[in-house]
């Protein structure tokens, strides 16, 4: 479904070319759950930025679908990232002024769909992530665990074939790191939602169906 | 994205950081409030110049002055300038009425004297006393109409007869009951020294030996001469302070009566005596040379001066059937040369003058303006500031580039149209207040053009909305594009 082939990102240091990525070859494939470990700086977040259509590579494709990402304007790979994609984050990143259904909503907005549309959709996926009763709350009145399945919801929010977690655990404690991993497995188990999950934890590396090591830059 | 969620989310983000989104609207809602008010009085002041001018009929009127170049400082209906010693000008008289009256186009004309000068008037029984204001014209020409609130018109044989106007009225008068002062005299006067008229009493006869005290004491004290109010007229549209009287009249008052010594008398007196001496030298038998024998042979005339012979009148009103042919009635007179003064002068004149007023006002709400788009900028780029990381979810949740450029440009229109809408509400509740206050204290502010200011046009208020909208979207411009061409993956990981 999603194939990179030879997908290099590099930056410029003082002069010096520093690869973040290096003619990484990767193939997702549909109802995958993969793990992406490796040390801090080892490119597991451009990798992952690359297969979410946030970032593309200095060279090399990133096939979805048989057409090239890295290649197409801004419009096309937003609505990549709109249609098919479901960002959580480690931090959340939820808007502190919205409700968690406000929160839920904010892809549904720029897919085109009609407020009332938007509430409904948005409850429902609230309720797969089991916060049905903390619709209208805002997230600083929500625990950690809560708040990242408000973020999960939000992933959820236009049916994406793929989600791609940044550290989904690093912020909470590990019963409640344990419960978004259980949460995101029956994802991924029940829906046929495809998984990519940066981790640094070996417990939640082991969840998954196949493992990833990158470092410095390169898939080993 | 749909266009309503634009306004949404821009509704929702600018009530986030409200004291900020006050502050920055208020800023523009001053510069709006500036612009809003300068047009809107500049308007109010020509429209109601021109309904004077529409009240008078002057559309229909050409004023045929001495100078041909002097178009400027002419009042429309006036007595012009017929000083004697301006020598390049052609003098205003009866051949030339004649020849406007003949010209097509030219309804009727009036001659318009400029005179007669007294110096103040006031109302017979009353000390107080006001600068004489007369103009004098053919009552039987059909030129101007004057709408009369008491009495009657004046005819052409009217003499000491005086139809006073607004000022008149409301100063020795009562407003409510203008009929009042009908048959009351009012007593012009003027200094001694400056003549005697045609009418009234007789000068002096200067005595044989009048020297420079007589003189002197001739030339002190003033004039009266009194006219019977037969109408008033309601005249507060245009020159409320004139009052008017017959041309016959101004002709009597306008021929100057002076005592000439007449010595032809005393010169032959003297001629005879001279003979008689002559013939009595020769025959050798002398005799006192008494030559005050002659005296008595001395006489004085009096002597008529006719201002309008010499001088010529003032101007002379032409009235023309149609506006459009005002145009070919002032070339005409041009030829004849004369200056001919037009209401499309005036409003010329009017026009460039507003013109440049609404320069300098534009440029001082130009300025405040100016300030108020530097505001919108700085709430912008603030507010990009503070939202790098949420732009980073939004392009992380699918917003393209110009999804995020248009938010945020939306913004900035967002607070240019409020402050627009403020700036109009204040200033229709300022210009209110003001006509409140004005109703209850209206003398002091005096002929003020108040009563339009309130009215703005539809376009204004279109136009001011859309204009300060503008103006927000430009200033909202820069900061946008900027915040849309972050990089999603560096503004999500932004602290």
């Amino acid at each position: 479904m999603i194939e990179l082939k030879g997908a290099t990102k590099m930056y410029e240091l003082g002069g010096e070319k520093i690869y973040a990525l290096d003619h990484v070859d990767l193939k997702v494939d549909k109802g995958d759950f993969i793990a992406i470990v490796g040390p801090s700086g080892s490119g597991k977040s451009t990798l992952a930025n690359i297969i979410g259509g946030l970032d593309v590579p200095d060279e090399g494709e990133v096939l979805v679908d048989d057409v090239n990402i890295a290649k197409v304007n801004d419009a096309t790979i937003s609505n990549y990232r709109n249609k098919k994609i479901g960002f959580i984050f480690q931090s959340f990143n939820l808007q502190p002024t919205y409700t968690a259904l406000e929160n839920v909503m904010i892809p549904l907005i720029f897919s085109g769909i009609s407020l009332s549309q938007r509430k409904k959709r948005a409850f429902e996926c609230l309720k797969a992530v089991g916060l049905e009763d903390r619709v209208s709350h805002m997230p600083n009145q929500l625990s950690g665990g809560q708040r990242q399945r408000v973020c999960i919801a939000r992933a959820l929010a236009n049916n994406p074939e793929v989600i791609i977690a940044d550290e989904p655990t690093g912020n909470l404690d590990s019963k409640k790191g344990i419960e978004i991993v259980e949460l995101l497995k029956e994802l991924n188990q029940k829906s046929g939602i495809t998984l990519v999950v940066i981790t640094h934890d070996p417990g939640v590396a082991r969840q998954a169906k196949r493992v990833v090591e990158i470092k410095d830059g390169r898939i080993r | 994205m749909r266009f309503f969620d634009y306004i949404r989310l821009a509704l929702k983000n600018l009530t986030r950081q409200k004291a900020r989104t006050t502050l920055t609207i208020i800023a523009i809602t001053v510069g709006s409030l500036s612009l809003i008010l300068m047009i809107s009085i500049l308007i109010s002041v020509r429209q109601s110049l021109m309904d004077t001018f529409k009240a008078m009929g002057a559309f229909n009127l050409v004023t045929v002055v001495r100078d041909p170049n002097s178009i400027d400082n002419t009042n429309l209906i006036g007595s012009g300038n017929n000083s004697p010693t301006d020598d390049n000008t052609k003098k205003i008289d009866d051949t030339t009425l004649a020849a406007v009256k003949k010209m097509p186009g030219v309804s009727d004309a009036v001659a318009i004297p400029a005179g007669p000068w007294f110096k103040t008037m006031r109302l017979d029984g009353n000390d107080k006393k006001t600068w004489s204001s007369l103009l004098a014209s053919d009552p039987s020409a059909d030129v101007f109409d004057l709408i009369l609130v008491a009495g009657r018109k004046l005819n052409s044989t009217d003499m000491d007869k005086v139809v006073v106007g607004s000022d008149f009225l409301t100063k020795y008068g009562d407003p409510s009951n203008p009929s009042g002062l009908l048959g009351k005299k009012v007593l012009f006067s003027s200094d001694k020294g400056a003549g005697y008229p045609d009418w009234g009493d007789l000068p002096p006869k200067p005595p044989f030996n009048a020297d420079k005290s007589w003189w002197d004491s001739q030339n002190q004290g003033s004039l009266e001469i009194s006219a019977e109010i037969v109408g008033v007229a309601n005249n507060s549209s245009m020159d409320s302070q004139q009052n008017y009287i017959t041309l016959g009249w101004a002709h009597k008052l306008m021929t100057q009566l002076t005592w000439q010594e007449d010595d032809n008398g005393m010169k032959e007196c003297q001629q005879q005596q001279q003979q008689q001496q002559q013939a009595v030298k020769m025959s050798g038998n002398y005799s006192n040379n008494n030559s005050s024998a002659c005296d008595s042979f001395r006489t004085m005339t009096l002597v008529k001066t006719d201002n309008f012979l010499t001088n010529g009148y003032g101007s002379i009103i032409a009235k023309v059937y149609d506006t459009s042919k005002i145009q070919s009635v002032a070339d005409q007179i041009t030829k004849l040369g004369y200056g001919a003064v037009t209401a499309q002068n005036m409003i010329d004149n009017i026009n460039n003058a507003m013109l440049m007023v609404g320069i300098v006002l534009s440029v001082i709400g130009g300025i405040s303006l100016f300030v108020a788009a530097i505001g919108i900028i700085n709430t912008m780029v603030m507010a990009t500031f503070e939202r790098i990381r949420e732009i980073g979810v939004m392009r992380a949740c699918g917003a393209t580039r110009a999804i995020i450029r248009r938010l945020f440009t939306f913004e900035a229109a967002l607070l240019g149209f409020w402050g627009g809408v403020f700036g109009l509400v204040i200033s229709f509740i300022l210009v209110r207040v003001v006509k409140i206050l004005v109703t209850k204290y209206g003398a002091s502010l005096g002929n003020l053009p108040i009563s339009n200011i309130g009215n703005f046009p539809w376009w204004l208020v279109v136009s001011v909305i859309v204009f300060t909208t503008l103006i927000g979207m430009l200033s909202g411009l820069g900061p946008a594009i900027r915040a849309a061409r972050l990089n999603p993956v560096d503004a999500l990981r932004y602290e």
